[in-house]
């Protein structure tokens, strides 16, 4: 880590974004690719495909993951996200297509992928009974490791995820993002090649998300591939190289948050915000303002969105206009945005 | 990075029992209540203060009422433990705590997973019955050593019927009211009509046929051969057999419970 800075949780995404981009792969990361013949694609799914009777729930998906990145499936709520995970896990079959992780068959060798891989679900399985010593110590019995490579382990894990002083507390009084830092740090257990996280902040509070962050964050610097499933654009904006956009179990956009952005969306959104009932009107009257054909107008229920190159000279003209919002901002755009554009729908529904 | 991490093998089996020993470490005051104060109630209640009765009125048994009616309660205990460990805390680790679902995103496979957790099971119940044994000693209600076997058979007998019993807990999705319906209509009635207090010969026909169908008139029928010696080869190979049969099929019904409900 001591070529990239320590990323706090005061920085802004521009600067975050930016990092992103010129994180070189820790020695670490570099050390395993040399001694162990791993393929480059630690993950390769072509015609990805699960079904549960009628329902599709992805839907012929192709997804490549080289060592190294951290990867996002971006979506609302039923995009088949999780139906992916489960799959990547090795935990729930296929039902058609094929899936090679870390160069081996789930089918025939699920024990040994799953061996190597770290497992954030989106519903915590803690043991609310035991302490939080004792989780991480079961968990890793699981993957056959010993009492001796577990202690310093653990300690190291405690540390990673700050909970050294909640230590031999029982688990079920701690705090949502207390035990969503364990369910992290019993993923690592084991050094996982690969950290699967489902939903990894869903219902955690602004401080806790970002103390959650700022960990994930420290752990793709020191050259952890991470694949995390989220339906926070911000989530995936700060943490993913690369990302898919899922919709109804199909991949509908593929790149990094930046490219997307610039694909689907223009540089700037101005928000106005009308009295209720007027937004739609409003508009429409804003629409023949706009010049430029990349350029256009969105109406949300209680807002309207205009997707321009320079947000404040938009706002201006639409003053001109006669148009008097009762709230406006200028920002800019985001993979909400993108998704927005893409699918004719918001994330959070 | 992962080389500290094992290659999967059989032995992650007793990484579940070692699990649940730990877990059974905050519950060991429960856990040691029902495996002492049962014996003692029924020893003494029953063994002892109606075998009195029994014994004064013409015992045609041919031993003690406690040495006829012991190895039954401490076969019947097994069961209804081994049961009743098999149904909410199996249906827990699927719904409310989702223990299992974690565990299934490690090396551990479902099957391994379900053996683990009837391992656990099994190891509860002998050292129970290891317990009830001390205590019918104690109060002089063992004749011969050959009781000892009662151990073993009853850890089988228990385990022939929890393994079903694991099938259905990690089949059902509700809030497990089943289980109401499977200890009142199933595992008391087997308790009474199992050759528990009285011989099945003195049952009324559809009784003994009741009694043949449950795998704890085998494992009493076992257990009292044990205690008292009446019982010949033959039938102790058909009994065996039968407890067998159940358990077996009853073993692959779970695994195979197990691996649809954690592979979804």
């Amino acid at each position: 880590m001591g070529c990239v800075p320590v990323v706090g949780v005061k920085r802004s995404r521009t600067q975050l974004l930016a990092w992103s981009n010129v994180v070189a792969p820790s020695p670490r990361a570099v050390a395993d690719v040399t001694s162990r013949p791993a393929p480059d694609l630690l993950i390769e799914a072509r015609g990805l495909t699960k079904t549960f009777g009628d329902f599709t729930a992805v839907d012929g998906i192709d997804v490549a993951v080289p060592r190294g990145e951290a990867f996002g499936f971006l979506g609302p709520n039923g995009a088949g996200k999780s139906s992916t995970m489960r799959m990547i896990a090795c935990v729930a079959p296929i039902t058609s297509g094929s899936l090679r992780i870390l160069g081996m068959d789930p089918v025939s060798q699920g024990p040994q992928i799953r061996a190597r891989l770290g497992v954030v679900p989106q519903q915590d399985t803690l043991d609310l009974e035991l302490t939080v010593r004792e989780n991480l110590y079961i968990y890793g019995r699981y993957f056959g490791m010993s009492r001796a490579a577990l202690r310093p382990k653990i300690d190291d894990l405690l540390d990673f995820a700050q909970l050294t002083e909640r230590a031999d507390a029982k688990v079920e009084p701690l705090s949502g993002g207390m035990k969503r830092r364990l369910t992290i740090a019993r993923s690592l257990i084991n050094d996982p090649d690969i950290l699967l996280l489902d939903e990894p902040t869903t219902g955690l509070d602004p401080q806790a998300r970002h103390v959650l962050w700022d960990r994930l964050y420290r752990l793709k610097q020191q050259g952890v591939t991470l694949v995390l499933t989220t339906h926070y654009m911000d989530e995936a904006e700060q943490l993913c190289d690369r990302l898919v956009v899922m919709d109804g179990g199909r991949i509908v956009a593929e790149g990094s948050p930046q490219q997307l952005i610039a694909a689907h969306s223009t540089r700037e959104v101005a928000e106005l915000r009308f009295a209720p009932g007027e937004n739609a009107a409003a508009a429409e009257r804003i629409g023949d303002l706009l010049d430029d054909a990349r350029e256009r107008a969105e109406v949300l229920p209680d807002r309207v969105l205009l997707y321009v190159t320079d947000g404040e000279q938009a706002l201006a003209r639409a003053h001109e206009a006669g148009l008097s919002p009762i709230s406006s901002l200028v920002r800019r755009s985001t993979l909400e945005d993108v998704f927005l554009r893409l699918t004719g729908r918001s994330l959070i529904d | 990075m992962s080389a500290v991490a094992a290659p999967p093998s059989r032995s992650h089996l007793w990484q579940v029992v070692e699990y649940q020993l730990y877990v059974g470490r905050r519950i060991w005051r429960s856990m040691f209540i029902v495996g002492v104060f049962t014996p003692l109630a029924y020893v003494l209640s029953l063994g002892i203060g109606l075998g009195t009765v029994v014994n004064n009125h013409g015992n045609s048994l041919g031993v003690p009422y406690l040495v006829y009616v012991a190895p039954a309660f401490l076969t019947a205990a097994a069961l209804q433990i081994a049961a009743a460990d098999s149904a909410y805390p199996i249906m827990a680790g699927f719904k409310w705590i989702r223990t299992f679902h974690g565990m299934a995103a490690t090396p551990l496979t479902p099957a391994q997973i379900c053996d683990g957790q009837l391992m656990w099971v099994a190891l509860r119940i002998f050292a129970n019955s290891l317990v009830y044994l001390a205590i019918m000693a104690a109060f002089g209600g063992t004749e011969r050593w050959w009781v000892v076997l009662c151990v073993p058979i009853a850890t089988l007998t228990a385990m022939a019927f929890a393994a079903p019993v694991a099938a259905i807990a990690a089949t059902m999705e509700n809030e497990g009211n089943g289980f109401n319906m499977l200890f009142r209509f199933v595992v008391t009635p087997m308790f009474l009509f199992s050759g528990t207090f009285y011989p099945v010969s003195e049952l009324p026909e559809w009784g003994r046929w009741l009694a043949y169908i449950s795998p704890l008139w085998h494992g009493t029928e076992l257990a009292r051969g044990s205690a008292i010696g009446h019982i010949g080869g033959t039938a102790v190979l058909g009994h065996l057999a039968y407890l067998l049969l159940w358990f077996v099929v009853g073993l692959g019904l779970a695994r195979w419970r197990f691996g649809v409900r954690l592979s979804k």
